[in-house]
């Protein structure tokens, strides 16, 4: 019977999180994986947020971190699209779409194109 | 010749005692309507001090409800919308409120979608100004003792909010976790309230209709019980990084006789998936 409460409360909590809905939509962290399709993935941790005017955004906050050089969203068609430098020097260029828009985990889906070369990427809200 | 004088002037006073009486009979026909018109606007209750009482007087009960609006929308602005704050003609979205581009595109985005996204269906308190015009009611307790004032909500999940009575300011947002709920203090102007808040998560819609904000959000609430039936509100809306300047909305509400409904939210998805009632 315990268990059964336990979960019940987990599922409800669990439900709630993912309705739930904040503010601007960039904000919080994301997570993703960026790959030329059938090749090794690689992870990558972007953090965002919006200071008024700019948004701005770490990538993969830690040792390796770089910043946003710049950034923007297009809130008729929810494109987004950032660029960054590596630390190896290699250019960084984000475009994507973001979709599900009124959930928590939100994602945006696009292309990771680092050093010239295209790879998909989808970041998911954490 | 006595007598028949006497009777003359009975008569006479009979006469005038009838005329004045029918004078009389207008008068008071004045004084009925004007009674009917006094008791409908009833004086605004105070304390024994004079302070305005924003709740009930002793041995009644009642709560404030019956918003006249049922969405923020700035002062001067009239745009159609149902009471869930629908708009009747999405194109009118950018008239509401000076919007921020990304916000006029999320509130346009919540109001294609018809709403489904709003966070009160998962439970979320509809926090801020929201419980204000949200079905259920709610009343405002003045605790003089502790120099607090306690809003008790019968909307949403039957929350409450605590409004600082003692001097203090409402915190720089940027420096306090941010609630549901924020963090308020108020004071007096004249029989008005006054109550400043900051300090909100921006997890929540603060108004009907979903229109967006930041924790950067901060509000100057006005409440002025101008007679005993109507509470006159006011809120100011700054949020720099979601609107273009700030913005102020208002509306009344009416004294409801009787108890708030005692109702709980409770997510039934959640529990018909559970129990397998689907």
């Amino acid at each position: 019977m315990k268990a059964a409460l336990s979960f019940l409360v987990l599922l409800i909590s669990l439900s709630g999180s993912l309705q739930a809905q904040e503010g601007f939509p960039l904000d919080g962290t994301w997570r993703g994986f960026w790959s030329v399709p059938g090749e090794e993935e690689t992870l990558v941790v972007i953090v965002m947020d919006l200071d008024g005017e700019n948004i701005n955004g770490r990538i993969n906050p830690g040792r390796n971190m770089v910043f946003f050089e710049e950034a923007s969203l297009d809130p008729e068609n929810w494109m987004v699209r950032f660029t960054s430098t590596s630390k190896a020097d290699e250019p960084i260029v984000f475009e994507g779409t973001l979709e599900n828009l009124g959930a928590y985990d939100r994602t945006i889906t696009g292309t990771w194109t680092i050093a010239g070369v295209e790879n998909q990427l989808v970041l998911t809200r954490e | 010749m006595q007598l028949k004088q006497i009777s003359i002037t009975i008569s006479a006073l009979m006469i005038m005692l009838a005329v004045s009486s029918c004078g009389e009979s207008t008068t008071t026909s004045d004084e009925v309507s004007q009674s009917v018109t006094m008791e409908s606007v009833r004086e605004t209750p105070r304390f024994d001090d004079g302070m305005v009482r924003f709740d009930r007087v002793p041995g009644e009960v009642g709560y404030w409800g019956n918003p006249g609006k049922h969405s923020l929308i700035e002062n001067g602005v009239q745009v159609a919308m149902d009471e869930n704050g629908q708009l009747t003609d999405i194109n009118t979205a950018d008239q509401v409120a000076p919007f921020k581009p990304w916000a006029l595109g999320l509130y346009k985005y919540r109001q294609a979608n018809g709403l489904a996204d709003d966070p009160v269906n998962a439970c979320i308190s509809p926090a801020g100004p929201r419980h204000l015009h949200y079905e259920g009611g709610f009343r405002i307790i003045q605790d003089r003792n502790f120099d607090r004032v306690y809003m008790l909500f019968g909307g949403g999940n039957r929350g409450w909010r605590l409004i600082n009575m003692d001097g203090r300011q409402a915190p720089n947002p940027d420096e306090v976790a941010g609630t549901y709920y924020g963090h308020s203090a108020g004071h007096w102007e004249d029989d008005t309230l006054v109550v400043e808040s900051s300090g909100f998560n921006d997890r929540f819609w603060f108004s009907n209709g979903g229109l967006p904000h930041t924790p950067a959000l901060t509000l100057v609430e006005r409440f002025t019980r101008s007679n005993f039936d109507t509470l006159e509100y006011e809120v100011e809306i700054t949020d720099p990084q979601t609107y273009t300047r700030p913005w102020t909305a208002s509306w009344t509400l009416g004294w409801v006789d009787g108890e708030i409904k005692e109702t709980f939210c409770e997510q039934v998805e959640a529990i018909d998936q559970y129990t397998g009632n689907n």
